[in-house]
């Protein structure tokens, strides 16, 4: 967040930060209109990820040491907590995926409370989205490959009702499947990271609004608050950050296990 | 997934399935069945065709997470 | 007499926010006590996850009718 360029914009009174934080110029003049913070940091991201875990695993010893160690770590987190339980048997083959799945978005999320940095990348719906899309196509061809192009589809829908009853759940089933579940899992980490980004602003904004640019002896206690409330939003937002990560990459192995195999 | 390799953690899995597909479900039962509810309401002009469908899509996706998760783990 | 107090901007996004209090209040009480149950007997699994569901898809309606209202309100 930016608060020198939101407080620029605003007149006397107090003004909230709103969507705008969200918008920004290219980075230098004559730069493409695409090229702006949040690109460059998405991919600046893609790269720490790649260069942590290059050292991580690049030169495996059978005694880790080092960044090895830190890498074994989150390759036992990810394959313990989100792989077994939803992969089951099929966990290692998809292990490169959840990884950089994982840790990627974790990236992006940690970019919040970097200072200097401090934008989550994910709070723009494009980047989720792309990744969700990735995972639904992923999804889709797995199981028409492993179930069948026709089976695929049927085995969906529950069997042994009353014929009537289909036309009304099949149309509920398979817009639920193929079109708001991708949906709602690139929303569910865009929203929060969105959320999140602002309330971070919002509660920066009033401490640095009362304290230092207009500071009353009414306003003062109120920018204290605003000061503590960043303090406790920045370590919850980090518990999120990391929580949302793990969801994500939940519900994508998740949606990988439903195009491995039926569900009953 | 017949009843004879049916692992432990399959009733975990199902479970988080089951939690994490619920919303979409509820979503795209009120979107199909509200959405015809509105086009009602669009075409002969009563205002009370939307609720009633919304109601009953949300009826039909609980029944359907209902038939689809709850009945056999029972 | 003159206006008091004046809300302006977009007011279905305050609705929506009470709305979301109760589901919210609700989905916490619901896994909570599962959680809780499981701990206790973890032989009716089973029972207390089917229950759980239904309770926890409930609930969460409630919180997807307040998503819509406000779009039926405007409607109207």
């Amino acid at each position: 967040m930016n608060a020198q360029s939101v407080l620029a914009t605003g007149g006397e009174e107090f003004k909230a930060p709103g969507p705008e934080l969200f918008d920004f110029p290219p980075l230098f003049e004559g730069a493409p209109t695409w090229l702006t913070k949040p690109t460059v940091f998405a991919v600046f991201g893609a790269l720490v990820v790649c260069a942590v875990f290059w050292s991580a695993f690049g030169n495996p010893k059978l005694v880790p040491r080092g960044m090895q160690n830190i890498g074994e770590m989150g390759y036992i987190f990810v394959r313990d907590q989100i792989g077994r339980p939803f992969l089951g048997k099929n966990t290692e083959q998809w292990m490169p995926v959840l990884m950089s799945l994982f840790f990627l978005i974790w990236m992006w999320n940690i970019f919040a409370v970097i200072p200097v940095i401090q934008f989550p990348i994910a709070s723009h719906i494009a980047f989720p989205a792309v990744l969700a899309i990735a995972v639904y196509f992923i999804k889709v061809y797995l199981g028409i490959k492993n179930q069948g192009p026709v089976k695929y589809f049927t085995n969906l829908i529950p069997a042994g009702l009353p014929k009537p009853i289909y036309v009304l759940l099949v149309p509920i089933e398979y817009l639920s499947t193929f079109i708001l579940a991708p949906f709602t899992h690139a929303v569910r980490l865009f929203a929060n990271m969105f959320a999140g980004h602002m309330i971070l602003a919002f509660f920066s904004l009033v401490g640095f609004w009362f304290i230092f640019e207009k500071p009353t002896a009414l306003g003062f206690g109120v920018g204290i608050i605003g000061v503590i409330m960043t303090c406790l939003m920045t370590a919850f937002e980090m518990f999120i950050q990391f929580l949302q990560a793990f969801l994500f990459t939940m519900l994508a192995a998740m949606y990988i296990q439903s195009g491995l195999e039926a569900e009953h | 997934m017949n009843e004879q390799n049916r692992r432990p953690e399959d009733g975990q899995r199902e479970f988080a399935d089951a939690a994490w597909s619920a919303p979409s479900y509820l979503l795209s039962g009120m979107l199909i069945w509200g959405g015809l509810g509105w086009l009602l309401t669009k075409w002969t002009g009563w205002i009370g065709f939307t609720p009633i469908g919304l109601v009953i899509g949300i009826v039909l996706a609980i029944y359907l997470i209902y038939v689809k998760y709850g009945r056999d783990s029972v | 007499m003159g206006v008091l107090a004046e809300v302006s901007g977009n007011v279905t996004a305050i609705g929506y926010g009470l709305a979301a209090i109760g589901p919210g209040i609700g989905v916490g009480i619901i896994f909570g006590q599962g959680v809780n149950a499981i701990a206790r007997q973890p032989e009716l699994t089973g029972v207390i996850r089917t229950n759980m569901m239904l309770g926890f898809v409930l609930t969460e309606a409630l919180a997807l009718i307040g998503l819509v209202a406000p779009f039926l309100f405007q409607s109207i």
